[in-house]
């Protein structure tokens, strides 16, 4: 790989490191974008359909997958990770490593003749381990870019994919991974958020109990890319008849150590909902909560048409989940209306689990996390919310603490104001910029009529 | 929300602005509320461009009624929701002269998020066109499905 | 165009792509029966489907079909044009051929989500729309874009944080604005604030570092007491109109002036806590310094000069601008509660939650916390003031709405200020009377733990039981009594004696009516300013160069209105940078040899300079025709409906098409149509 040049680098492929992207981009801006993973998309690519207007995801997603794909100004560079930075000057020098996909990037076609010809069936990461997923494989059916990549570990190199790709040497069992240098004058991290682990809380079976299972797989059910094209309970297979979502399961719980909110879990609890009561018209769904919050624009409205179609919610705090013979989660919870416990059975329980921050800049970056919550600290969040505390380096969306899509997208858009403006007052300055915005002319005074 | 059954050998056509109608009949989308399938909605900038024929043309060729569907006085043109009315008023003789029955043509003020008006738009025209029939004798030629 | 003689007889190869949207649309409609129905077509010589005809795969798809199958018109079936119209454009672009050999047929939003218990019926009205789709696709004609100079300069209206954001971003980038506010003063409703949350940073200490770049950027002018009166042109090139009132003196005579009328009109600033003079700061430090005068309550000899009568005149000036774009950051106003609404402009103990701001503040170093007169001493804070509210369980607003969405900043602004409360008074006992804490944000959820730490007494209603406030019987210590049902404790019904009530109000949209008429952009039914998209577009207005910024657009706190300011302005930058915007070329086009030069499309049409008479060569003899100016035309197509020779047309939404699209919708025979 050779060196690049560019004027920003955005780190991280989900939704905000691709809005920022192409913000920059389509102001004229040299763009690298790097992300981690073998697709771009983050967990947004995953999900079914978004709050609050029930779109469906992948139409929201895949175009700008697709616009950061081809456009001009950006290039995008996958199953690639910054592992050093440098200082220079006012510029910085990233040391990228590109890990081994065994497939030759630019000459896999995506026909995926080598997926079907492998003959080993993984559990699939990209459905929660609901499905089956092969050794060599297009990571998912929207992926971009849509190459081939090999799972070097679990390969029995039985040589079955070599055989059918029908591009000469594209299929490589030695290759290795390489590093080469990005240059850029400024940086926007977008590296997302992780999803709290369903064996976090021991109260709510520490991820043992099988029909316990976290939003994010129910995103995968419900989806139609999904792994059944049906809402099933994991342990029978069977069509749950009564769902219960726990709220705050890993937010808001200072037992967790995590005392905040995460912001978005009420609101996908309730669109899950509302989408599990269409899919499974019968069944019964209940949403146990201590405080409901659809703040954002339109998301009210959408709490109180749930309340209309008639699922229920539940003042109350489950303190634990156990299971019955029949593997049937049982909550246990104290209602707050009436101050009673009660024990309640349920085919399904849904954990809504919270937002972790994904990765910490500190060391690679020098960029300080918060200390109360572990996300990139701001240095000035009302008035500039994506400055860090390091000059040229800007944050976006969940990178930044727990947003949903609209306010990610929004952030990204900002963050691309912040480093374009940042980028031009420093060419301004004729490159000699401290990463401060150069003070310009004496005040001036406003008109007056 | 209650969906009327029709039969469906009527065709509606309704012709809706961008900004308003076309964008209302997405909304009602957005909000999965059901309706009879015999209406098919065709953007169109601003009504004002159909002249008077137009519609006469369009009666000839077996459409059972015309919903014009502009943005009224959030239409984003000057002068279209004005020119609008005084075309569709100049058709109302025209269709008398020819035997078709005016009330198979309406103009209504939807916009982007009037979802009850569209619908009750497209139930009360299908209840007129069970009233008096289709606009002209059908051949029995079957739905290509 | 119609009529034109056809060009040398390329073969029209037409594509048909039926979208299953991810089952979105496949649901319901028979996609493979669509497939077949319109392989079927006339011209058509592919029809597939695919899972998601936008991702990568599927768009790689049609490009793939345009290089090697030779298809040279693509109609796509998938949802509403204004979501991906524009993406296959794109692709079609890519492909080599002229992106408007490409005509978007809706079949989600208009069959398959509509016709759920119908699929028969939603499969053939996907048929039948398909084949209007391919009956206009025969008679696309390539197109260009409009190329028009852009001015660089935006007009940013309303001087909030978030107006004086997105004009300091803009002119960071190298493009001039032009600010106006309303009122004297810049600031908007955050200079009334004191600490704020999540930070604790003094408002107006933000406020004025935020200014300070601002006004000494060199790329923006400030006009304050201005306002949009006029806007004509398009994205790239509006003329603005501004109005700005007088200021009344300069500074250099100000120090000079005496106010003879007495300081007794009650103070905005401070919600009527205080009372100010006609000639007036809102506080020290404000920008612009200079006081204004308040023109409502002028009357001649109310100001002398050196001890002489000095007579002012509002005279306000019009001028022009020429800008590219607009940024409408025109804010927010506090609910105002009805007389009566929990106690509200009957009991004087009943305020707002951002007048007990004020009430803080003017409060000072004092010892205890007095309200009229008397030590306050028990205080009750009531969350959803004129927020979340119920038809049939609320009254509604004048417009005959409620107003059903949460404000957003409230509950952490009642928070905070208990927990100020706490800090400077702590003998003081709280009361926060609440139906769900929304402290959602980062850092907020710290307030909400700090405030149960204070002891905050916290007492959680219904939404069909709300709280009460009444008079407390006379002799009874406490003025105030509030009545609640409790649900924190099992439903008892509580009665807490106070001296003050704060309503936690929430927020409504400043009027902005004119603006909205002037720009053509709408509201939402919560009667906030409308993006097009929440997640596509959430910035944009549906009229192309109008963008949002702040709470204009629905409530947020001083961190989201800064973050949509900034995206306003990178959206700003994305247009205005180049010198240039592009347009769509859907505009009126002539044909000469039809026009007979009567002139009734110009009569008709209501857009300046967009059609005139001109000489024009037709087949070697000079005539007089109607002439279209693409940059003044709005491509509306009145002129089209006007003409009796049908001599002008709208590119790209023909008559002819139409007619294609009738008779396709209503031949009775879909396919004997084909044959004729
Ligand atoms: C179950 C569930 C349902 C949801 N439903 C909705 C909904 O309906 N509506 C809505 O608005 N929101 C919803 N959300 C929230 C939504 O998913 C997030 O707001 C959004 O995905 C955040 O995008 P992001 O780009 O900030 O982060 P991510 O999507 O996490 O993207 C971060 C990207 O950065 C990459 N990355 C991380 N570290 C590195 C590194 N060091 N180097 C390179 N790359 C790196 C990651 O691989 C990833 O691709 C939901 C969330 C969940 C969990
Ligand atoms: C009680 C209360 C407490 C709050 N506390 C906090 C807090 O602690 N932390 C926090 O982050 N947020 C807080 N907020 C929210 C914060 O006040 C808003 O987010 C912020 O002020 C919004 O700024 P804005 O620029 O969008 O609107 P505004 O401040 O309303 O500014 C709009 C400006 O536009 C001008 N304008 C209006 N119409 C026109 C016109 N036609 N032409 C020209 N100019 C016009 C107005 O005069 C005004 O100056 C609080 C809000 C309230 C109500
Ligand atoms: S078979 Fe070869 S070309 Fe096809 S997807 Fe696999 S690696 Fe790529
Ligand atoms: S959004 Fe709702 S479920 Fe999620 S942490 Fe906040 S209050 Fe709990
Ligand atoms: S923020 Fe709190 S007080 Fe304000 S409307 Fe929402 S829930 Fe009610």
């Amino acid at each position: 790989m050779k060196n690049l040049q560019v004027d920003a680098l955005v780190v991280g492929g989900g939704i905000a490191g691709m809005q920022s992207a192409l913000d920059l981009a389509d102001q004229g801006f040299h763009v690298a974008l790097v992300e981690k993973e073998a697709s771009i998309g983050g967990k947004m690519i995953s999900l079914s359909k978004v709050f609050p207007t029930l779109d469906c995801c992948s139409c929201i997603t895949t175009p700008k997958m697709s616009a950061v794909a081809h456009h001009e100004n950006i290039t995008l560079l996958t199953y690639c990770e910054v592992v050093a930075l440098e200082q220079n000057g006012a510029s910085y020098r990233a040391q990228i490593n590109k890990k081994p996909r065994y497939v030759n990037e630019e000459s896999c076609t995506g026909c995926r003749l080598c997926e079907y010809a492998c003959p080993l069936d993984l559990p699939s990461a990209f459905d929660m381990g609901l499905g089956a997923q092969r050794v060599i494989r297009v990571p998912f059916s929207t992926a971009v870019p849509q190459k081939a990549v090999l799972d070097i570990d679990n390969c029995i190199l039985c040589g079955k994919c070599e055989n059918v790709c029908p591009v000469a040497d594209c299929i490589d069992f030695t290759q290795t991974a390489v590093t080469f240098e990005i240059h850029a004058d400024a940086i926007v991290l977008a590296t997302g958020f992780e999803l709290t682990p369903t064996d976090a809380k021991a109260e709510y079976g520490g991820g043992k109990l099988r029909n316990v299972v976290d939003a994010l797989t129910v995103e995968r059910f419900l989806a139609p890319t999904g792994p059944y094209g049906h809402v099933l309970r994991p342990s029978d297979g069977k069509e749950p008849e009564s769902i219960a979502y726990v709220q705050c399961a890993g937010s808001r719980d200072i037992s967790l150590g995590v005392a905040y909110c995460s912001r978005i879990c009420c609101m996908y609890a309730i669109k899950q909902a509302m989408l599990l009561s269409g899919a499974l018209p019968l069944a019964d769904i209940t949403i146990y909560y201590m405080d409901i919050r659809t703040f954002g624009k339109g998301y009210e409205q959408f709490y109180q048409n749930a309340r209309a179609m008639g699922i229920e919610f539940v003042r109350g705090k489950v303190a634990r989940i156990h299971e019955d013979a029949a593997q049937n989660p049982v909550v246990r919870v104290e209602q707050i209306d009436d101050g009673s416990v009660v024990e309640r059975e349920h085919d399904m329980v849904v954990l809504s689990v919270g937002m972790l921050p994904s990765y910490n800049p500190g060391l690679i970056y020098n960029v300080p996390v918060a200390a109360d919550d572990g996300f990139v600290a701001q240095s000035a969040a009302n008035i500039s919310p994506c400055l860090t505390y390091q000059p040229g380096i800007f944050v976006a969306g969940t990178a930044a603490g727990p947003m949903d899509i609209v306010d990610s997208i929004v952030m990204a858009g900002a963050a691309a104001a912040e480093t374009a403006a940042y980028l031009e007052e420093r060419r301004a300055v004729g490159m000699a910029g401290n990463g401060r915005s150069p003070q310009t002319t004496s005040v001036k005074e406003v008109s007056y009529a | 929300m209650a969906v009327e059954t029709v039969k469906c050998d009527f065709k509606i056509l309704i012709l809706a602005t961008i900004s308003g109608g076309y964008a209302g009949a997405d909304s009602v989308g957005q909000l999965h509320t059901d309706y009879p399938a015999n209406v098919y909605v065709l953007p169109v900038v601003c009504p004002a461009m159909f002249p008077e024929d137009f519609y006469l043309r369009t009666f000839e060729r077996g459409i059972d009624a015309i919903l014009v569907m502009y943005s009224g006085t959030d239409c984003p043109y000057k002068g279209g929701a004005e020119r609008t009315a005084v075309i569709i008023n100049h058709v109302y003789p025209l269709m008398e002269t020819r035997g078709i029955d005016t009330r198979r043509l309406r103009l209504a003020a939807i916009c982007t998020v009037c979802t009850k008006p569209f619908l009750n738009e497209v139930i009360q025209m299908n209840h007129v066109l069970q009233e008096i029939g289709p606009v002209r004798q059908k051949r029995n030629v079957p739905v290509p499905v | 165009m119609p009529d034109k003689e056809p060009l040398p007889a390329e073969e029209i190869r037409i594509g048909v792509y039926t979208c299953q949207c991810g089952g979105n649309i496949s649901d319901v409609v028979g996609c493979a029966r669509v497939v077949k129905a319109a392989g079927e077509l006339g011209n058509v010589v592919v029809s597939r489907t695919n899972l998601s005809l936008c991702s990568d795969a599927g768009q790689a798809l049609i490009e793939a079909d345009i290089k090697e199958k030779g298809v040279n018109r693509v109609v796509i079936g998938a949802c509403a044009p204004s979501l991906h119209e524009q993406t296959f454009r794109g692709t079609v672009a890519r492909a080599g051929l002229n992106p408007y050999f490409y005509n978007h047929v809706g079949i989600r939003e208009q069959a398959s989500w509509v016709h759920h218990d119908n699929p028969d019926g939603a499969t053939a009205k996907a048929i039948r729309l398909m084949a209007a789709g391919v009956a206009k696709a025969r008679l696309l004609e390539p197109l260009e874009p409009i190329r028009l100079k852009a001015q660089k300069h935006a007009l940013v209206i309303g001087g909030g944080v978030a107006g004086l954001r997105a004009a300091l971003d803009i002119a960071r980038r190298g493009i001039k604005v032009t600010l106006i506010e309303k009122s004297p003063f810049l600031g908007g409703h955050m200079a009334q604030l004191e600490q704020v949350f999540p930070t604790g940073d003094g408002a107006r200490d933000l406020l004025k570092a935020l200014i300070q770049r601002v006004v000494s950027h060199a790329n923006i002018t400030l006009y304050t007491q201005a306002e949009l009166v006029g806007v004509q042109g398009v994205v790239g090139d509006f003329t603005v109109q501004i109005c700005q009132q007088s200021r009344g003196i300069s500074d250099d005579r100000v120090t000079a002036v005496n106010v003879v009328a007495p300081a007794n009109l009650p103070d905005e600033f401070n919600y009527g806590l205080t009372t100010r003079s006609v000639l007036y700061q809102p506080y020290p430090g404000c920008y612009p310094a200079t006081p204004a005068i308040d023109w409502a309550h002028y009357e001649d000899g109310c100001l002398e000069l050196n001890g002489e009568p000095l007579h002012l005149q509002n005279k306000p000036k019009t001028f022009d601008l020429a800008v590219g774009a607009v940024v409408v950051a025109t804010g927010f106003r506090p609910y105002e509660p009805p007389i009566g609404e929990y106690g509200y402009g009957v009991l004087p103990e009943v305020i707002t939650l951002p007048a007990f701001i004020r009430l803080l503040a003017l409060a000072g170093e004092d010892e205890r916390l007095e309200f009229n007169g008397r030590a306050v001493k028990n205080i009750a804070f009531v969350h959803c003031v004129g927020s979340r509210q119920l038809d049939g369980l609320n009254e509604p607003q004048p417009d005959g709405q409620v107003n059903d969405y949460c404000s957003r900043v409230c509950c952490t602004a009642t928070l905070q200020a208990t927990n100020e409360l706490h800090q400077r008074y702590p003998a003081i006992n709280v009361f926060d009377v609440y139906e769900d804490i929304r402290t959602y944000g980062r850092g907020h959820e710290l307030y909400y733990n700090l405030a149960s730490e204070n002891r905050v007494r916290f007492l959680r209603f219904h939404d069909d039981e709300l709280p009460e406030v009444l008079a407390a019987p006379a002799g009874e210590e406490h003025p105030a009594l509030v009545w609640v049902t409790d649900y924190l404790t099992w439903g008892q019904s509580l009665e807490l004696p106070v001296d003050l009530v704060v309503l936690a109000v929430g927020m409504m949209p400043n009027p902005v009516d004119d603006i909205i008429k002037l720009l053509k952009i709408n509201a939402g039914s919560d009667r906030f300013l409308a993006e097009v998209h929440p997640k596509l577009r959430p910035v944009e207005t549906a009229v192309p160069g109008v963008l949002l910024a702040g709470t204009a657009q629905g409530p947020m706190n001083i961190q989201e209105s800064c973050a949509a300011a900034s995206a306003a302005a990178a959206k700003v930058a994305v247009l205005l940078g180049q010198g240039y915007v592009e347009l769509e070329p859907f505009v009126a086009i002539v044909n000469p040899a039809l026009c007979d030069g009567s002139g009734e499309c110009i009569k008709e049409c209501c857009y300046e300079d967009a059609i005139s008479m001109q000489p024009v060569m037709v087949n070697g003899t000079e005539k007089v025709t109607a002439v279209v100016c693409a940059a003044n035309c709005a491509g509306c197509g009145v002129c089209v409906g006007a003409c009796p020779n049908r001599a002008i047309d709208l590119q790209g939404w023909t008559l002819k098409q139409y007619e294609a699209m009738v008779d396709a919708l209503a031949a009775e025979d879909l396919f004997a149509l084909e044959l004729a």
